[in-house]
């Protein structure tokens, strides 16, 4: 090549070096602006950069792997469980063939919290399984942590989705006993590590979904015990919506422990909660918890006080089968009263929104 | 009779056996990885 022909080629390859300085830059630029968009909750502007940042590519297989990780994780918020799993599943074939391992137990964990939304139980135990393994081989304790606090969930979701209708809790097949009790045993696992780091965020968690297994189980006794340490911790952190979730569960518990005065103290604190964090759906199921339970205890004015409460939030909201509830609930208050003509007036209105909502059970009772 | 013998226990409650915390997804975070190339190079040139 002459002296001439050389520098053409320098300048090319400049050319061509500036040109891939400027994608790179501009991929990373459209990439943190979505990261920080999903970080104030937007997730689907957040999205819309990352698949930006996608379109102009990178070279930096760390930079993409982010990408699709926070992509999967937009997504997975976003309730788009299809598109949460591609980008994931593109996450894990990347990490793997680069051989980045701490990535690929990122990837793995995502994963497998996807599947288990998906109800694909025993691939989602394949990746907690894999997420284990190599946060135990590279003595990552946070990630060995995650990995059995994620195991336990997919365990208690497999446990409800095999058979939920009509049975009561403690009362469920073995099958599904057996699922509990081992998402019983990965949150036990997981409460040992993250005591031993002192991490009370995580514990927090893992006492709440422990008391809900235990419920589920029958133990109502370990239930109320780890939702009042969840109750603890949600506390220490002012998180109220925790707080509120702890009250609600405890309540849960207290009834099927026929502590019925006990359960309605903490369905109350649910409701003064649900109404500072102005969540209507929750404050009408506290409403609807609360007239339940003081009919337990045979109180049917205030159990009338609270369903009206729910009825009137059901409405607002459009809830029909809420509503429907509320009505069946109040006809039988209103026949334990002697009031048969309002007695009369809600059992139509529950038959009524029954038919309407397709309630073949709901029907039936209104009939009877 | 007091009617409460028809509210079955598991009519008590909306929520499908308790709500449930929520998932914990693992994050890779490229400010915090440009961070740490940033104060690695600034350690190199020192």
């Amino acid at each position: 090549m002459d002296e001439k022909g050389s520098m053409l080629s320098v300048q090319g390859e400049d050319q061509s070096c500036h040109i891939r300085y400027r994608m790179e830059a501009s991929c990373l630029e459209l990439a943190l602006e979505g990261e920080r968009l999903c970080k104030v909750g937007d997730y689907r502007a957040g999205v819309s950069f990352f698949e930006a940042a996608i379109q102009v590519g990178t070279e930096d297989l760390q930079v993409l792997s982010a990408i699709y990780s926070q992509l999967g994780n937009a997504y997975f918020h976003l309730h788009d469980y299809g598109k949460a799993l591609e980008f994931h599943h593109h996450d894990l074939t990347l990490t793997r063939t680069v051989g980045d391992l701490m990535g690929e137990a990122k990837a793995s964990g995502n994963l497998g919290n996807t599947l288990k939304v998906l109800g694909r139980f025993d691939e989602a135990v394949i990746c907690c399984q894999r997420h284990l393994d190599i946060s135990r081989d590279i003595g990552d304790k946070v990630g060995q942590a995650r990995a059995l606090y994620n195991f336990g969930n997919v365990y208690h979701a497999k446990g409800k989705s095999i058979c939920w209708s009509g049975a009561e809790p403690g009362d469920f097949p073995e099958e599904v006993m057996t699922a509990l009790r081992q998402a019983a045993e990965y949150y036990e696992a997981n409460l040992a590590i993250v005591m031993e780091l002192g991490d009370r965020a995580a514990q927090g968690r893992t006492y709440g979904n422990l008391g809900n297994t235990h419920y589920l189980l029958g133990n109502f006794r370990s239930a109320v015990s780890s939702h009042e340490q969840r109750l603890l911790i949600a506390k220490e952190f002012g998180d109220r919506s925790a707080e509120r979730r702890a009250y609600c569960n405890l309540g849960n518990a207290y009834i099927f422990l026929e502590e019925f005065e006990v359960a309605s103290e903490h369905y109350k604190r649910t409701l003064q909660l649900a109404r500072q964090l102005k969540d209507r759906a929750v404050e009408a199921q506290a409403c609807y918890s609360l007239g339940n339970t003081y009919t337990l205890l045979q109180d049917y004015e205030r159990a009338i006080d609270y369903h009206l409460k729910h009825l009137i939030i059901a409405q607002d909201l459009n809830d029909r089968i809420g509503e429907g509830r509320a009505c069946w609930s109040l006809g039988n208050a209103h026949t334990a009263l002697g009031n048969h003509d309002q007695a009369m007036h809600f059992a139509e209105k529950h038959l009524e929104i029954s038919k309407e909502t397709g309630d073949r059970s709901g029907e039936l009772t209104a009939r009877m | 009779e007091a009617k409460s013998s028809a509210v079955a226990s598991s009519q008590i409650l909306h929520s499908d056996g308790g709500e449930m915390e929520p998932e914990t997804m693992e994050t890779k975070s490229l400010t915090d990885f440009f961070s740490k190339m940033h104060m690695g190079s600034v350690m190199n040139r020192q």
